[in-house]
């Protein structure tokens, strides 16, 4: 059944492309990338994450940021953490307060993340509990989007990729804004800033 | 219909130094027709409005309204694919030019020695602005009317509702978003609205005048050729 | 659910027209969203060269666009992936109907599709025995309402915060409150243990890439993540139009969509799926089923005025930006698709004859061609079907008026005595009611131009 809806479906494309007028031609170059800041990445990528009510911290190393993520913990009274490397079963993840996890990449001019399941389980850590922490070191960021998703391709595309811009968010009701909805209410990114 | 338009426009043209004339024997762009989507008969008038202009030996058509000047830049498009039709379309589409953007694209002349005393604003008609990039123009030309105070109408490129045939379609949407319109000019405390095309000029005079209001509509030919003579 | 239908557009107009609530919400809404969209975009110096860019990419799709589909198949399944293809409404539903049934499944959480909608989907799975949950606050809150989306992007943008706030009350038992935050917590709270509990969750997509057979959905609130994790079963439901070439080719799209439709550089979550996980042990669905839905797109491919439509990438700014949508609202189109882009593609999907209203409610003005992303002429759009329906759907009365429109407008005498005729006739004519209803008619001339003229 499946099989002839396919080629119905086929045949009705290119029967109709058959029968169409040519269209006027209309060629164009590809848009040159434009850098908009001539501030380093980290700087850039706090400025934009905060600009979407994310928390940027730098960390001047590991031990440092090992340091902040404790810190924050105890700020935020956490009792259950949930860590990437060794998640919750999806059933239990709701009883979780934190979920931590690191990104693969991150990008400057927009303060996002880049996290890809074959880097480390994130799908559900970084989205199920009311905060997020991740922690990065300052190399993997990348100034444009671009450049993120040349990065991606450089092996076979992962089964699932994130990108994550900030806490979750709606304007749904008067367009008014509303941070926190079915995703994380807050974001926090250390930023190890060590080489 | 507003026949000080057409004088006012041949005012403007004879004062900046051009020879006019006028044909006779024109009748209509056929814009009603297309926009409506009666097709076949567009193509009757538009084939007149070309065959009578190709007679004429003038370097330019120029129209005092911005619809109809953007209606006969269609005719390639209304005559696709008619091999006899098609040139003598595009040869008469790169001919005809709207006025304020004759005068200010090709004759140089943001001055035409108008006068007028008040307050103004201008109301962009949406076929000029979007369709021929209108924008500047009308305004460089307002700006050197001596006595004007030109005003910055809030969403001067938004709709005044009139749309042809829609009009009277739906009135009652074409009226909503005419009072926009209206509020945003009342905002503007001027004594005159000003613009390129005559429909706008209606719709908006026409609900001006139902709400009595003071405040005038002028077709911009009708500004500029206003002189302190007068 | 009130389905208005686009068959009585004129009266529906009529309706939002009065409706003084909503005509405060649509002003507050429209305004906003399109001072967001113009600040955005002007963030962007080299804003142009990407509509260019994306419609070029848009329209090299389409003229291949069987090639494209196989390809994305092809890559697609390669990584586990399961697609179907639907020639109609009726056989989305049918296969989607008939995995979640294979499955027993129970409840279904679905994040905004307007495809879905399009298909009528959710009364479909419901009358299959299914309990379905829309997790978009703004869908959430329609569903609540039996109300059909007014808007592409905030589907309940037609409601004001208090009628929300009393909807929540009536149906969650919320503490009666207009707060945004406090509604807001209510929606996540009472959608968790749904997700926690579903069996299918169904998502729409943004962009399907032919190269690598991924498909990306975009969001802000968390909830098409968590549609799409939760669940074993993860239905993704697409137009056959919403195929680009290559990976690379998003940075274009994703730059454009979320600052055309609400003004932001990035939307909170982009989710990039391809196939099913590597391993059972992963995170994520056990299978992925893609539904590819033609439902009178591949129509459209035949001419290259009507081609331009299968280019939207569903922003909603044309929405934003139509005076007439402005002061009327979604839900007079009687279309899960309203607006500028309604207008032209309900009549193509649905046939002329249940839509033959919606080109003709339209100005012409261009403000819908000036925002869109990837640069559709809409207004060209519209003349095209106004082309088709005129001189076969016009009422007879119109079609002869325009015949004889033409014979005065091509002779000189008939034209001399019509102007005469009509400066008497304007008064009593139907169209001069229509034009005094809320305006004055200008004061009649004596003499035209043409007799004004002298040769000098």
């Amino acid at each position: 059944m499946s099989n002839s809806a396919r080629e119905v479906i086929l045949g009705s494309i290119r029967t109709h492309l058959a029968a169409s007028p040519p269209a006027d031609d209309h060629p164009v170059t590809p848009a040159n990338p434009v850098i908009l800041s001539n501030s380093d990445p980290i700087t850039r990528f706090k400025e934009s994450l905060e600009a979407v009510s994310g928390h940027c911290i730098i960390a001047t190393d590991a031990t440092d940021a090992t340091d902040v993520l404790k810190q924050i913990l105890t700020d935020l009274k956490a009792q259950r953490v949930a860590y990437s490397d060794n998640p919750p079963d999806k059933h239990d993840i709701f009883g979780f307060d934190v979920g931590v996890s690191t990104a693969q990449a991150a990008i400057a001019e927009t303060g996002t993340l880049v996290l890809d399941s074959a880097g480390e389980r994130h799908r559900l850590v970084s989205l199920v509990p009311p905060v997020h922490i991740a922690i990065i070191n300052a190399s993997c960021i990348v100034e444009t989007l671009s450049e993120a998703l040349t990065l991606l391709q450089k092996k076979e595309i992962s089964p699932a990729i994130t990108f994550i811009t900030g806490p979750s968010r709606t304007a749904d009701i008067e367009l008014t804004l509303a941070i926190g909805v079915h995703g994380p209410q807050q974001l926090y990114v250390i930023v190890d800033g060590s080489k | 219909m507003w026949t000080s338009i057409g004088v006012s426009s041949v005012g403007v043209l004879r004062r900046v130094g051009c020879e006019v004339e006028f044909d006779k024997r024109q009748t209509c762009c056929a814009q009603p027709a297309f926009n409506t989507g009666y097709l076949d008969e567009a193509r009757l008038v538009a084939r007149r409005f070309i065959s009578i202009f190709e007679e004429s030996k003038a370097d330019a058509i120029v129209s005092p309204s911005g619809s109809c000047t953007a209606m006969v830049h269609h005719y390639p498009q209304l005559f696709a694919g008619d091999s006899k039709w098609l040139p003598r379309a595009h040869a008469i589409a790169a001919k005809t030019h709207e006025l304020s953007s004759f005068l200010v694209r090709v004759l140089k002349k943001e001055d035409v020695g108008a006068s007028w005393n008040g307050r103004l604003t201008w109301h962009d008609a949406c076929h000029g602005l979007r369709d021929l990039n209108i924008k500047s123009e009308p305004r460089a030309l307002i700006r050197n009317v001596r006595g004007a105070e030109f005003v910055e109408l809030e969403h001067a490129d938004s709709c005044c509702g009139f749309g042809g045939t829609f009009s009277v379609k739906y009135p009652e949407i074409s009226v909503a978003i005419l009072d926009e319109k209206i509020d945003a000019i009342e905002r503007a405390g001027v004594q005159a609205v000003v613009s390129g095309d005559a429909s706008c000029l209606m719709q908006i005079g026409g609900r001006l005048s139902r709400k009595g209001s003071k405040v005038r509509v002028m077709h911009l030919a009708e500004l500029l050729n206003e002189s302190s003579q007068q | 659910m009130n389905h208005l239908s686009s068959e009585t557009f004129k009266e529906n107009a009529k309706a939002a027209l009065a409706d003084v609530q909503l005509r405060g919400a649509l002003k507050n809404a429209t305004s906003l969203f399109g001072e967001r969209r113009k600040e955005a975009a002007a963030g962007l110096p080299n804003w142009e060269d990407l509509r260019s860019q994306a419609r070029a990419i848009k329209d090299e799709v389409l003229l291949h666009l069987d090639r494209y589909l196989e390809e994305f198949v092809r890559n697609a399944e390669s990584r586990g992936a399961t697609v179907h293809w639907a020639r109609d409404a009726a056989e989305a539903n049918s296969i989607i109907c008939g995995l979640a049934t294979e499955r027993a499944a129970r409840i279904v959480v679905k994040s905004k599709s307007m495809t879905t909608e399009e298909t009528h989907l959710n009364e479909a799975l419901e009358a299959a025995g299914m309990q379905v949950v829309e997790t978009d606050l703004g869908e959430y809150i329609i569903q609540l309402a039996h109300e059909p989306p007014s808007h592409i992007i905030a589907p309940a943008i037609h409601k004001t915060r208090q009628q929300i706030g009393e909807l929540f009350t009536a149906e969650l038992g919320m503490p009666p409150t207009d707060n945004v935050d406090q509604m807001t917590s209510t929606a996540r709270m009472k959608l968790r243990d749904r997700f926690a509990a579903a069996d299918v969750g169904i998502s729409g997509v943004n962009f399907a890439i032919a190269e690598t057979g991924t498909i990306v959905i975009v969001e802000n609130e968390g909830n098409i993540r968590l549609t799409t994790s939760l669940p074993r079963l993860h239905i993704a439901v697409m137009g056959i139009e919403k195929v680009i070439p290559r990976f690379n080719d998003l940075d274009v799209f994703l730059k454009l969509l979320p600052r055309s439709g609400t003004g932001q550089r990035l939307t909170t979550y982009q989710s990039f799926i391809t196939g099913i996980k590597r391993a059972p042990s992963d995170e994520g669905p056990d299978e992925l089923h893609i539904v590819l839905l033609d439902n009178g797109r591949s129509r459209m491919l035949a001419h290259p005025v009507t081609r331009q439509s299968l280019a939207c990438i569903r922003c909603g700014a044309c929405l934003n930006a139509c005076p007439v949508y402005q002061q009327v609202g979604g839900h007079a189109y009687g279309s899960v698709y309203p607006g500028p882009i309604g207008a032209v593609i309900t009549p193509q999907l649905m046939g002329i004859q249940k839509a033959a209203q919606l080109p003709y409610a339209s100005s012409l003005c261009g403000a819908c061609r000036e925002v869109c992303p990837v640069k559709i002429d809409i207004p060209r759009l519209l003349l095209h079907l106004r082309g088709e329906i005129s001189p076969r759907k016009g009422s007879r009365a119109e079609r002869l008026a325009f015949k004889m429109w033409a014979r005065v407008m091509t002779s000189p005498s008939l034209y001399r005595l019509s102007s005469v005729a009509g400066r008497i006739l304007q008064r009593v004519m139907p169209i001069s009611r229509a034009w005094t209803k809320g305006r004055d008619l200008r004061p009649v001339e004596s003499k035209s131009f043409h007799d004004l003229w002298t040769n000098e």
